[in-house]
């Protein structure tokens, strides 16, 4: 340390050799600094951690970002804060105990998730699920992913700054919701599947009441297309932000709308179809460069596909029965079986290995979230930290769905 | 999606993708299975890494979307670790499955992390629920779904729901506890599996009552004790008074001030209760005797009625 430097101005610091010396309070006291980044100013490496409760982490998520003054090093998501263990405790249920236990891991897809284990269970058993079941289950599934494509699109903006949105989102939420609370009984964990079809039958003018919230929803989509994408705010804080190239995406195991940003149109109801959708038109909007700007606009437009397959549905529904009957212990026969479906926030998948027993030996739960949460630490290294808030809330996922 | 639909044209059946990846390997194919709509290939331990990057990298099989990855307990004879690929070009999947080496004591399998980004976090799972070491990963540690020092490995057939030891499940809905015919069968826990119920509620109960324990009232006698400590300190007494004795005086002022503050609010208030009691007796006296009132005239009307 010495004290004879002099520092006049910010200049002159900058043609200093890059270790500087600024003068303190008293000699031999001097501030001894050293250049880490590549910028002018004096940076140094800090940790900084967002979570566990975070705004933009729906739920308990923590994440490490090594910084280097703004800029991201390296993004280390820590999970597991929300660990319940359900697939022990699927080992200790029945196959109908396991529709209510399910529903949970992803709290805004419950329909999506009991579909996979009631199909695997089917798939098993080689039971014939009556054909209204089968139109009826795509019907709840596709009301399902617009719930929880509209709660992304109003928490997203909202992430990003926007509030009016979010009001937006709710006021179509609440109707959807009332109508699936009329036919099942519940608003977030339905448990309305069972082997062999639904619980019971949708009541009397639910049709009539799913045709008019469809009809509803569609005309105020254009809303949500002027107020967030016609944003210009918006465009800025996701264009050319974290964009996925297509082959890390599938190394990773990224499906979903966060796949389809990137271009690739793999979406199960197409290319493996389940249930009836084989019998009709499913539209798979995808984006072209894989950034938050895409991934939000899939998002937004998988709720206009919904809607046409819901149309669509209303016009195949046949009458009959919804179930069948089931004899008093549903037991899977040896063996094992993958079942895949498409969930609003991507594949899931469901392998279930049974012993010939009324629980399953193993029912492996892939969740979309868990896979898709792996990319984040791709997107974030070497963006801004205002960026990674954004690329955050754009890999769309449910913290129960990560964690199970 | 219609390009990928025609692709499909081209897609393997499971016989033919066996038959190559047995071309491709040698004896590392052990067996396939085709079950219920999935097609399940065995894979010695030895070249699971090759057969993994030989799905991915043939390009007649194309596996490029990394679907799951996980173990199986596989009782007696250790766990198994399965793959599951889908190929977004052909539309295929398949399962590649491995028995692992080192039994239970020390299950270990090669990594495929090189091969595919997702196994990192499937695999640390996997290790996290079973104890499965994956040689070549760059980082098992720390566990990456249960809590820090976690001790055991949850997902495996030897590691008891602990909760459904210590207390059954509320009425007869447990699988496990009805027998083929749906009969109940209580299941009695084993000595040593987990503390039952009883000891369960007697611990709980033994720490509730530490919990809830009430702060000890501080005894006069303590005072006492005190005071005849600071007396006999002065056992030398010179007649003049010392500087601590008037502040002492004056703190004892103050506190037969407050005591007779506190012995006053004290009457108050008892004062209070005596009158909230006092009114309370009389108008619960007063209800009363409206009730025997009401009751004699109901019974007076009884009476006329039946006369």
């Amino acid at each position: 340390v010495s004290s004879d430097l002099t520092v006049t101005g910010a200049d002159r610091l900058v043609q200093q050799s890059r270790e500087r010396i600024l003068p303190g309070t008293a000699p031999g006291e001097d501030l001894h600094l050293e250049i880490v980044g590549e910028g002018d100013f004096a940076t140094a490496d800090m940790s900084l951690s967002i979570g566990p409760a975070h705004p933009a982490t729906h739920g308990v998520f923590r994440i490490v970002l090594e910084m280097d003054g703004e800029r991201v090093r390296t993004a280390t998501p820590v999970i597991g804060y929300m660990h319940r263990g359900f697939e022990k405790l699927a080992e200790y249920r029945d196959y109908r105990q396991i529709q209510a236990l399910v529903n949970r891991h992803d709290w805004l897809s419950g329909f999506s998730n009991e579909l996979g284990v009631a199909l695997a269970v089917e798939k098993m058993l080689e039971m014939e699920v009556p054909d209204r079941a089968q139109w009826l289950r795509m019907l709840m599934a596709e009301w399902n992913r617009i719930l929880n494509h509209l709660m992304f699109i109003g928490s997203y903006a909202l992430e990003l700054g926007a509030i009016t949105p979010m009001f937006y989102a709710f006021r179509e939420r609440e109707d959807i919701q009332a109508l699936m609370e009329s036919a099942t009984g519940g608003r977030l964990h339905f448990t309305a599947n069972q082997p062999g079809g639904l619980k019971i039958d949708v009541p009397k003018g639910f049709l009539k009441r799913s045709r008019e919230i469809s009809t509803i929803t569609r005309n105020r989509l254009p809303d949500y297309k002027d107020l967030v994408l016609g944003n210009e705010i918006f465009h800025g804080r996701t264009k050319g932000i974290g964009p996925l190239p297509q082959d890390v995406a599938l190394s990773i195991g990224v499906t979903g709308p966060t796949l389809h940003a990137t271009g690739i149109a793999e979406d199960s109801r197409v290319t493996e179809p389940y249930l009836k959708y084989g019998e009709i038109d499913v539209p798979v909007p995808v984006g072209e460069n894989g950034d938050a700007y895409d991934r939000f606009y899939c998002l937004l437009h998988r709720i206009e596909a919904s809607l046409d397959i819901i149309d669509q549905i209303h016009d195949h529904l046949p009458s009959g029965p919804v179930n069948q009957k089931l004899p008093k212990m549903v037991k899977a026969p040896e063996g094992s079986t993958y079942v895949r479906t498409e969930n609003p926030l991507g594949q899931l998948g469901y392998w279930l290995e049974s012993d010939g027993g009324r629980s399953p030996w193993r029912l492996k739960m892939r969740t979309p979230s868990f896979s898709n949460v792996q990319a984040i630490p791709y997107l974030m290294e070497g963006q801004l930290l205002p960026d990674a808030i954004s690329i955050l809330g754009s890999v769309f996922f449910v913290v129960g769905d990560i964690d199970r | 999606v219609t390009d990928v639909l025609a692709r499909r044209d081209r897609a393997l059946t499971p016989e033919e993708t066996e038959e190559l990846l047995r071309d491709r390997l040698g004896d590392v194919v052990q067996r396939s299975v085709l079950e219920y709509g999935v097609f399940t290939l065995w894979i010695s331990q030895d070249g699971w890494q090759r057969a993994v990057e030989a799905c991915r990298d043939e390009p007649l099989l194309a596996y490029d979307l990394f679907d799951n990855l996980f173990a199986v307990d596989a009782r007696n004879e250790g766990f198994d670790v399965v793959t599951v690929l889908y190929s977004t070009s052909t539309g295929n999947r398949i399962a590649l499955r491995t028995r692992c080496d080192g039994g239970r004591e020390a299950p270990t399998c090669p990594s495929v992390t090189g091969t595919y980004r997702g196994a990192n976090w499937m695999e640390r799972e996997a290790w996290d629920m079973f104890g499965i070491e994956f040689v070549g990963h760059p980082a098992l540690e720390p566990r990456i779904l249960t809590i820090e020092n976690f001790e055991g490995w949850p997902l495996r057939k030897d590691f008891h729901l602990v909760s459904r030891l210590a207390k059954p499940w509320p009425g007869v809905k447990e699988p496990a506890e009805t027998d083929e015919d749906g009969n109940v069968v209580h299941r009695v826990p084993q000595l040593g599996d987990a503390p039952g119920p009883y000891e369960l509620d007697k611990a709980m109960a033994e720490q509730a009552k530490i919990a809830n324990r009430l702060p000890e009232p501080e005894t006069v006698e303590g005072e006492q004790v005190e005071r005849a400590t600071v007396e006999s300190d002065r056992t030398e007494d010179t007649g003049v008074p010392l500087a601590g004795d008037v502040e002492q005086h004056l703190e004892d002022d103050q506190k037969l001030t407050h005591e007779a503050d506190v012995e006053v609010a004290a009457q108050e208030t008892a004062g209070v209760q005596d009158e909230a009691k006092r009114k309370a007796d009389e108008r619960r006296r007063e209800q009363a005797e409206a009730r025997a009132r009401k009751a004699a005239e109901r019974a007076a009307g009884d009476e006329e009625e039946d006369a």
